[in-house]
């Protein structure tokens, strides 16, 4: 019957899968809806016109025919909305989907410096063995500095060239080490020693020296003194407490070596070398290829720091070490240049300061 | 100090034949590392690290003492011979105590030179030769049995020579060509024309030995080393010799190495000898210090027999004699630094060996002590900070006058936190703020490109006092940059005040904190310690009960005055409404637009009430109308 049908709508019948998979959104199917099957103008509003001028005997077939076009029109719309639909309703459900690699806002994170963090992890390391922390203040008296720790009244580093003092008060220094808080500490405790039991504690802290600012010196910098006072005290436990807290630090196959060497405060003293904890004690750049690295000086405390503080030293005896932070610092972190540390770049305190 | 190998074999042969690894470990082993390896003149010299208490060991035969002892060998002897003395030639007196005892001797030079050996010696050592054998003798009798001694061209010299203090307005031109204005401290070698030496540190150069010496005097003394070390410190000159007199000599050694610097000058250029002669006598020995052996076990912490310690004592060079229960230990006239008994159990665990101390844990006497508040405080302060985004800083307690001034309190006078010797004017100042130094590590960070900025540091400022500056802990904290913008969910914004005074708040800050603008969007505060919470001392805080019914909330938009101050508008507000009732009255939203009435913006205030019973809208309306018409007379309306 196709031949009663007017040329072009039967080419655009042809055309009608084409042109419906060509329409990409319910917009443009509605467009083609009403251009196939709309009520007025449309091809099947046509059609309609048409059977209804048409001769009587030709009215069934040509109805047939318009019918099947009509019905073909209409479930192929009805499909390709229902496709349509489908797709709208995924991408919508796309666009609710979270992607989990999309960078999410993050929590700011800052960072302890990591001068700090290495004093408060070598706190923790002493803390299981009773130890606390004592402070005292930078600005210290030339007796605390020196005179209670049995530095000689000429030692150089008393020189103004050594030591910072203090303009208005000549008798007033900045504190050139950690060790004026054991003065201070021993002599707060003196009086009540034996009901104590002896004492020990770490003192953290910032100490001073007269030095330009060079890749390996600053006029500032980090000690970390550790004493004990106890009865019977003597280089056993000393060796015993620093074995215990460097194999903490660094790990269990740590080994520690005592050395003579020589501090005022001290009797007998010693530099303290530790296992290279970057190479094993393999030998590498940072142990000189010797397989050991000098951590810290200590020592029994001299007879005359503690008669200083008021304790007897034919009853008392006791252990003190220093260690300076920074050294420690550079060597396990090989940072180059020791000015890194004051600088307090965001990107250099980020990767080495961290949080825990 | 530099030490030649093969002359420390000479005095002690076991080295010889040692690796020098073992060599180096069996130094440092004894208390003296070495730093350094070098070949020099074709032979290896070790640069080996001497304690301040140890000038003894301060030549290759004070090394070799060390290396004979812990290996329980004898030294090779010196080969001295005795210079027969007799009547002075010139006259010498000691006039000071500090200078007890003199040796010395005339010779007149002949022909020859310093040997090549001993040129290759002293070159190893870096101690260039002179090629005068008077002072190339002199010192290589320093370098190799720690003894300093001095030639004097004794034509030079007129009249009497005397050892004592240098007289107010003398001067010296030392051997180094500077004139050097003396003090009454200075202890001088003198001739009847004035100083010709400062003793112990450098000859003058008027009485030098030159090419032209045909005559000398020589010098063999001991001078007590504190009257060296404060001259050498005086005059900033220190040299071999005040080193070693500075340290303290062998007052022993003052004949013997008058002896061999006779000797050697008589080898090697045929010198005659004039005449020899002592002034002065040596010290007497020290009194006897007394070992027990519960010192020796202590210290060393096991078993250490007393004849262990007679051993490596006598090894050392002590007499030694046992008295009761222990030894009476006369230390030999090398060793200042063996006073007390602690020093000679050092010395004998030296020998056994520091790796021989066993290693044991101290037993706990008595309770431990609880980390302080105040060191909690800090440690939790500087977590809590470093998780809101913020990076702590560590700059120096010393700043420049300016930018202190700029920041501490007016009352805080700088004078009393000046050094009298700062590095530079720029760290004169201890600062009295945190504030200068944390803007410029912020402004670094923003020079070097970081888009946001965060610092803190907890740290002491320091406020001038009578008896000096008194130390207190400050937290100071610093913000610039923007924030946001790095995701899809976080809008970019510049970092403002407000910012700041929630990070101040949020550390439980009572007071209305006072944020400063350091700069073009840099921002900060500082609050000293003590007005945060301390780490408390319960463990839970009390309870305080809560209402379990539900709490009404009410919104009010209300136009205020730009100038409004939120404080004074909440406070008012809040003398309506029902102080059991109100749970929180606060500002949400400020809303500025051209289209509001010029001068007002609009502020969305909330108002939170919750209480014992659950409320009914009524009173809650009342409330909130009592609390409109405070506002009202303040200023505000009601927001259509």
């Amino acid at each position: 019957m196709d031949h009663l049908l007017p040329k072009e709508i039967v080419e655009a019948s042809h055309a009608f899968p084409e042109s419906l998979a060509a329409c990409g959104d319910l917009d443009a199917l509605l467009r083609l809806k009403g251009a196939y099957v709309g009520r007025e103008g449309s091809f099947a509003a046509r059609l309609m016109d048409l059977l209804k001028t048409a001769p009587k005997e030709q009215k069934r077939d040509l109805g047939a025919a318009i019918n099947a076009f009509k019905q073909r029109w209409e479930e192929g719309l009805k499909a390709r909305q229902a496709e349509l639909e489908a797709a709208k309703k995924g991408l919508s459900a796309l666009a609710d989907r979270w992607d989990p690699s999309l960078p999410p806002p993050v929590p700011a994170q800052g960072a302890l410096h990591p001068l700090n963090r290495l004093m408060d992890r070598l706190v923790e390391v002493f803390r299981p063995l009773g130890f606390h922390v004592e402070e005292g203040p930078e600005v210290e008296t030339e007796a605390h500095n020196f005179d209670g720790l049995n530095i000689p009244e000429d030692h150089p580093a008393k020189a103004s060239s050594d030591t910072f003092y203090l303009a208005a008060h000549p008798e007033l220094l900045l504190r050139t080490h950690t060790s004026p808080v054991q003065v201070r500490t021993l002599l707060r405790v003196a009086p009540d020693l034996a009901v104590r039991g002896g004492i020990r504690f770490l003192a953290p802290g910032r100490v001073y020296r007269k030095d330009e600012i060079d890749p390996t010196h600053s006029p500032m910098f980090h000690q970390v003194e550790g004493m004990l006072v106890g009865h019977g005290i003597g280089m056993q436990h000393l060796k015993g407490t620093l074995e215990y807290a460097l194999r903490a630090l660094f790990g269990p196959h740590t080994e520690i070596r005592l050395r003579p060497s020589y501090f005022p405060f001290v009797e007998p003293g010693c530099e303290v070398d530790v296992s290279c904890p970057l190479c094993g004690a393999k030998g590498c750049r940072v142990c000189k290829g010797s397989g050991w690295v000098e951590i810290l000086g200590a020592g029994l405390i001299h007879p005359n720091v503690l008669t200083y503080a008021g304790i007897d030293p034919s009853e008392w005896s006791g252990w003190a070490f220093g260690m300076g932070v920074e050294r420690m610092a550079m060597m396990l972190s090989q940072t180059p240049d020791l000015r890194l540390f004051f600088e307090n770049d965001q990107r250099f305190l980020k990767a080495m300061g961290g949080l825990d | 100090m530099w030490i030649e190998r093969q002359a420390l074999a000479q005095e002690i042969p076991a080295v010889a034949a040692m690796e020098t690894r073992q060599l180096c470990e069996l130094l440092a082993s004894l208390g003296f590392p070495v730093d350094g390896l070098a070949t020099r003149e074709g032979t290896e010299v070790l640069d080996v690290d001497i304690t301040a208490n140890r000038g003894d060991a301060m030549s290759h035969r004070g090394m070799a003492r060390e290396v004979a002892a812990k290996l329980g060998q004898a030294l090779v002897p010196m080969a001295a011979v005795e210079v027969p003395e007799g009547a002075p030639v010139i006259e010498v007196r000691l006039e000071s105590p500090t200078c007890p005892i003199y040796s010395t001797a005339v010779l007149e030079l002949g022909k020859g030179a310093t040997p090549k050996e001993v040129q290759a010696f002293l070159s190893a050592l870096e101690s260039a030769p002179k090629r005068l054998p008077a002072v190339d003798a002199s010192n290589e009798l320093l370098h190799r049995y720690g003894h300093p001694t001095h030639a004097f061209d004794a034509n030079c010299i007129r009249g009497s020579v005397s050892v004592r203090w240098a007289k107010t307005g003398e001067t010296l031109v030392t051997l180094d060509g500077v004139t050097r204005t003396l003090v009454t401290h200075d202890l001088v070698i003198a001739d009847e024309a004035g100083p010709i030496a400062l003793a112990g540190v450098m000859g003058g150069n008027a009485t030098k030995v030159t090419e032209t010496t045909s005559r000398v005097l020589l010098e063999s003394a001991y001078f007590d080393p504190k009257t060296v070390r404060a001259t050498a410190r005086r005059h900033s000159l220190h040299t071999d010799a005040s080193h070693r007199f500075g340290r303290g000599a062998d007052p022993a050694m003052a004949r013997v190495a008058r002896d061999l610097l006779v000797g050697r000058l008589q080898a090697w250029c045929g010198a005659r000898l004039v005449g020899a002669w002592t002034a002065g006598s040596r010290p007497a020995d020290r009194s006897a210090v007394a070992l027990g052996k519960s010192l020796l076990t202590r210290v060393a912490g096991a078993p250490l027999p007393l004849e262990e310690a007679a051993t490596a004592l006598t090894q050392l060079g002590c007499t030694v004699v046992s008295q009761n229960e222990g030894l009476a230990v006369i230390p030999p006239s090398w060793r200042h630094d063996l006073a007390i008994a602690e020093d000679l159990t050092e010395e004998v665990l030296r020998l056994r060996g520091y790796e021989q101390i066993p290693s044991v844990l101290p037993p706990l006497e008595g309770p431990p002590e609880p980390l302080s508040p105040s060191y909690l405080q800090r440690q939790l302060l500087s977590r809590r900070l470093a998780h809101l985004g913020f990076h702590q800083t560590v700059t120096y307690g010393f700043i420049s006058p300016e930018a202190d001034a700029a920041f501490a309190a007016p009352e805080n006078a700088p004078g009393g936190r000046t050094l009298e010797n700062p590095l530079g004017q720029e760290f004169s100042v201890m600062r009295g703020s945190l504030l200068p130094s944390l803007r410029s590590a912020a402004e670094q960070n923003l020079r070097q490109g970081a888009r946001e900025v965060r610092l803190f540091e907890l740290s002491p400022t320091y406020a001038s006092g009578p008896q000096g500056p008194v130390e207190s802990f400050m937290l100071g904290v610093v913000w610039a940059g923007v924030l946001g913008g790095e995701d899809y969910l976080s809008p970019a914004r510049p970092i403002r005040e407000a910012d700041l005074s929630g990070v101040a708040k949020g550390l439980g800050w009572n007071r209305l904190p006072e944020i400063r603008s350091l700069g073009e969007g840099l921002f900060g505060f500082e609050v000293p310690l003590a007005e945060l919470p301390l780490h408390g001392s319960r463990i839970i805080p009390a309870f305080r009960a809560f209402s379990r019914f539900p709490s009404v909330e009410r919104d009010l938009s209300l136009l205020v005055d730009l100038g409004q101050s939120h404080e004074a508008l909440v406070s008012a507000m809040k003398r309506a409404l029902p102080n059991e009732a109100l749970q929180d009255l606060r500002c949400v939203d400020v809303f500025r637009h051209k289209s509001l009435p010029e001068g007002r913006q609009a502020w969305l205030m909330r108002l939170r009430f919750q209480a014992d019973r659950t409320l009914v809208g009524a009173e809650v309306d009342g409330w909130v109308a009592a609390a409109l018409a405070m506002a009202e007379s303040l200023g505000a309306r009601l927001r259509a």
